[in-house]
């Protein structure tokens, strides 16, 4: 492959390099110029991490062969602002909060700057159509939007500069905008995360993933890959020297497939190569042999007689039963009025953090494993490495990389093992980078869960039992399944004193991809069959959904489904709260007919319209019109 | 990922076609490389590796555009960000920056090109029905003994089917030539899952020229996109509108109509809904653009309801 020489201006300073034609803007910015504050959020145009100016033009350089950058100007998010200092967009940003992880916040200044550069003026319509190429996951929009008006305003001169500086905080920092310490670091991009380190020799790594949801490995042929020029190793689960199996409460799935695969991009094997492109050459050139075998893709069909076993362990393939019960069930349902019965059942979710999973692993001069990547959970990998890898736990270190958002995806040790063998094996740092696909199919998903629901209810609004059986499916392997099942049952009933109870909630294997912890560890799917309930009993009552809340709240001295005595209480003034911010017209949910004066207030979002930019280029065209 | 081995960025015309015709199978043309590169990703075509790549930005000869008889010849290298930014462009194509200003983002507007668009044949490529709706032809060019040798192809005809078009190995499109409408209002309706970044599940392009007095349709072209293999020019409610009075009533009952024109056989009833809305909004909204003309309605929106 014969290189290619690009010259072009790199924030004000010219640069020549001979580079692979195939590299993307992107690749040549931060692997040929270290300048990693432009990231790769997606590498397929959808997330706008990699927004570069191009001969002042904002463009993403995901998408943007490098040869098209040369002769070019091009700016990155270093260059905005000199060393040490900050644009009046960064100020804005750090001063409103608008950073986070701070994964998206090189793109997302890099957007707003753009915005102002084509339109000083831009209202605040223009400037989310102008960011709309940029997604963020975690600080919201409002903030981001904030920052974006204020520095507009600073720049043409109708704020003052202060409003940048620091808010004076007085007695309580409750309430007070307090500023991040890592913002600065954020919207400058100069934060390294896991994808934008670089150790001296450093080798990249790329997984070979299972195509079938449960089969068996018969053989897996990894010689042709090794023989591979530039291949350092290749590894598979044979190469695991301790006892392998990892997860959250069940150390139920090893570093690499062992025996079996049992979801669709289970890791099988991985390569080690010098570099990005060899590495995946080499995986094409691994062999494996699978026998299929009858997979499970329903939790019901888990639970029944004669299923496939997807764990030996796990016969049954239940993950974990929790058990909640109070009262006397059967006499509460007895006492009722009127019994209320239903389904419900929410999906799988993604969490599609900005940043896809990396990490570096390497082995130091005192025979030290070293894991750098942004999990969540570092204590507990490191005690679990120790045991894979058979090492001393003073012989395996991990270093939290800052983490370019999580919600519970990154709790789960599922690519730290792979580093880990293959710097052992090559006593070379290694990094592993997934791309977002990769992210999308390997990592854990929110348990998608089916609840039954019992009601019985007095006639007037007192709840006198409640059934709850929640089914969810943990796919493949435990991770953090138990936990969520734990939290889903000691919140299943909601914020209601409920004297006679009986709950369940249930994981099961199957073998879609796995299910781990999610922002409120199964508390969502709980309270939406709850809350749904809720609502579904205020309107068979003909009763406002706040009034048969409110009746049966938990109040101080209250006792929760797992029976503790509660000493403080707040639902009646967030019900309160809600109540009035959502200006709610009193009455049973279903008779509110046109005039809801609840929709559509000064503070509801509205309906998406686009073209802010069209409608003022057509008033400014009509004024110079009408001028002339 | 995409690798190759070579990336080509000709400057003249004649190079580019030389280059081309030259290049081993599996090369390709690139414009703005937005629908190359996630093309070549895990779970499309996954990683992919191609001889050559023949850049077409840096040809001055597809820069630009110029006015031809009522007609504006686009050179290829036109992006979508141009319909946004381009006063001229935006005065004689009014349907233009409203599908723009719906197609991808800020950023992608900057690479992507018009005729990568149309190249790349997509069923919902949101260009498709604009340039439908703008009579609109395909320019290409190829080496003929030596000579530059060009044709024109209309764009309904040119577009065969989801990734086929009548484009031969050797050609490169090199300009794209549309109806200039200047006193024409415009719309583009288009639905997918959010605001920017989507593609369309169905999309619609109308033109809407009223009379001085703004009570007759003088003339109006609709276009569908994302209902069926092919953009559908709709010739029939054209002519049901055409010289007539502007009235709700009229057209929810050519709205109504165009469900018939739902050819897709994923999600059909939705589409049908979804188009009759479309034709409707389209109208409507093309009437409100129309910047020089108060458009007076025969009837009022609830006369047309009952
Ligand atoms: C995040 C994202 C969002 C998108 N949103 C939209 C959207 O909202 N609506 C929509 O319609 N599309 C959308 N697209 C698709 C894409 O951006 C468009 O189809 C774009 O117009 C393609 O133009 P390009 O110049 O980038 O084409 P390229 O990727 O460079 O090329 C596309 C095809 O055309 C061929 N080609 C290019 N130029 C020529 C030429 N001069 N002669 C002959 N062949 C040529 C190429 O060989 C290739 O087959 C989106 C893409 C991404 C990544
Ligand atoms: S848009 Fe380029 S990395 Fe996501
Ligand atoms: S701060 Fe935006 S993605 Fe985390």
């Amino acid at each position: 492959m014969s290189k290619l020489k690009i010259e072009a201006e790199v924030n004000g300073r010219k640069i020549t390099r001979e580079t692979e034609p195939h590299k993307r803007l992107l690749d040549f910015l931060r692997d040929d110029l270290n300048l990693t504050g432009t990231k790769e959020g997606c590498g397929a145009g959808e997330c706008g991490t990699c927004s570069v100016f191009v001969d002042g033009k904002l463009v993403k350089s995901c998408l943007m062969p490098v040869a098209k950058a040369s002769g070019a100007r091009i700016e990155t998010i270093e260059g905005l602002a000199t060393p040490g200092e900050l644009t009046p967009m960064q100020r804005a940003f750090h001063k409103t909060g608008a950073s986070q992880c701070g994964y998206c916040i090189p793109g997302m200044v890099m957007a707003a700057t753009s915005a102002l550069r084509e339109n000083p003026a831009a209202d605040i319509e223009e400037i989310k159509e102008r960011l709309g190429g940029n997604i963020c996951r975690c600080t919201g929009y409002t903030k981001i939007f904030e920052a974006v008006e204020m520095a507009r305003s600073v720049i043409a001169g109708d704020l003052p500069e202060t409003v940048l500086e620091e808010d004076k905080v007085g007695d309580s920092y409750i309430g007070a905008n307090v500023r991040r310490l890592d913002a600065p670091a954020k919207v400058s991009g100069r934060l390294k995360y896991a994808a934008d380190m670089k150790l001296p020799d450093m080798l990249q790594m790329q997984v070979l993933r299972s195509p079938h949801a449960h089969a068996r490995i018969l053989s897996i042929d990894t010689s042709e890959a090794e023989a591979m020029d530039g291949v350092a190793c290749v590894i598979t689960s044979d190469d695991v020297p301790g006892t392998d199996g990892f997860g959250v409460f069940v150390h139920d799935q090893p570093i690499m497939a062992r025996g079996k695969v049992r979801h669709v991009g289970e890791a099988v094997a991985a390569v080690a190569a010098e570099d990005l492109v060899t590495a995946r050459r080499a995986l094409s050139k691994i062999k494996v042999e699978y026998e299929e075998l009858p997979g499970l893709f329903d939790p019901e069909d888990a639970l029944k007689p004669g299923a496939p076993v997807i764990h030996d362990y796990a016969p049954g393939n239940v993950v974990k039963h929790i058990p909640v019960r109070k009262g006397d069930i059967d006499a509460g349902f007895a006492a009722a009025d009127i019994v209320l019965e239903d389904d419900f059942s929410t999906q799988q979710v993604e969490h599609a953090y900005l940043e896809p999973e990396a990490g570096i692993a390497y082995v130091d001069p005192d025979d030290v494993v070293v894991v750098i990547s942004p999990s969540q959970n570092i204590t507990h990998h490191r005690h679990m490495l120790a045991e894979i890898i058979a090492k001393p736990i003073n012989k395996v270190r991990f270093i939290m990389s800052p983490v370019g958002g999580g919600f519970g995806g990154k709790e789960d040790m599922i690519y730290q093992g792979m580093l880990a063998l293959a710097a052992m094996k090559t006593h070379r740092p290694v990094q592993l980078n997934f791309t977002r696909e990769e992210s999308l199919i390997a990592s854990a998903k929110r348990h998608p869960s089916r609840v039954h629901y019992k009601m019985g209810l007095k006639w007037n609004g007192r709840i006198t039992a409640i059934e709850f059986n929640m089914l969810s499916d943990g796919g493949a392997y435990g991770m953090s399944s138990e936990g969520v099942m734990r939290k889903a049952a000691i919140l299943s009933c909601g914020p209601y004193e409920v004297d006679n109870l009986k709950v369940d909630t249930t994981a099961v294997y199957t073998n879609n991809t796995p299910s781990g912890a999610f922002r409120t560890f199964g508390g969502m799917q709980a309270q939406f069959a709850t809350e749904s309930m809720m609502d579904m009993a205020a309107e068979a009552l003909d009763m406002d959904p706040f009034e048969i809340r409110r009746l049966n709240m938990m109040k101080i001295g209250a006792k929760t489904h797992t029976q503790q005595t509660l000493e403080t209480a707040s639902l009646d003034r967030v019900l309160d709260a809600a109540e009035t911010a959502s200006r709610w017209e009193t009455g049973a949910p279903n008779v509110r007919g046109a005039k809801r004066g609840d929709l559509n207030g000064p503070d509801t979002r509205k309906p998406c319209t686009l073209g802010a930019r069209i409608k003022a280029e057509t008033k400014s065209k009509n004024d110079a019109e009408r001028v002339a | 990922m995409l690798t190759y081995d070579t990336y080509h960025m000709p400057t003249t015309l004649e190079e580019a076609l030389t280059i081309w015709a030259a290049s081993p199978e599996g090369s390709r043309l690139v414009s703005g490389a937005t629908d190359i590169l996630p093309w070549a990703r895990e779970g499309r075509a996954g990683d992919v590796h191609l001889p050559e790549l023949v850049d077409v930005t840096r040809i001055s000869e597809l820069n630009g555009y110029a006015f031809e008889n009522g007609r504006v010849r686009l050179g290829a290298n036109t992006v979508y960000q141009d319909f946004l930014t381009d006063r001229v462009l935006m005065r004689n194509l009014p349907c233009m920056p409203y599908c723009a200003i719906w197609f991808a983002d800020d950023q992608i507007r900057e690479q992507a090109s018009l005729t990568g668009n149309l190249v790349n044949a997509s069923p919902v490529a949101d260009g498709t029905p604009a340039v439908v709706a703008l009579n609109g032809e395909i320019e290409l060019a190829r080496l003929e003994n030596g000579e530059i040798a060009r044709r024109r192809i209309a764009v309904v005809d040119f577009i065969e089917g989801p990734g086929r078009t009548q484009i031969a190995r050797d050609e490169i499109a090199t300009a794209v030539i549309l109806d200039t409408a200047s006193g024409y209002g415009g719309s583009f309706q288009k639905v997918g899952q959010r605001r920017s970044l989507v593609i369309s599940v169905a999309c619609c392009a109308a033109l809407v020229k009223a009379d001085h007095t703004g009570r007759i349709f003088e003339d109006v072209r609709l276009a569908l996109g994302g209902v069926g293999p092919r953009p559908i020019r709709m010739y029939d409610a054209e002519r049901a509108l055409r010289g007539e009075t502007i009235s709700h009533a009229l057209i929810d009952k050519v709205a109504r109509s165009a469900a018939e024109l739902v050819g897709s056989r994923s999600r059909q009833d939705y589409r049908r809904e979804v188009v009759v809305n479309f034709v409707r909004a389209a109208l409507q909204d093309a009437l409100a653009d129309q910047s020089d003309v108060e458009i007076k309605f025969q009837d009022t929106r609830e006369q047309a309801h009952v």
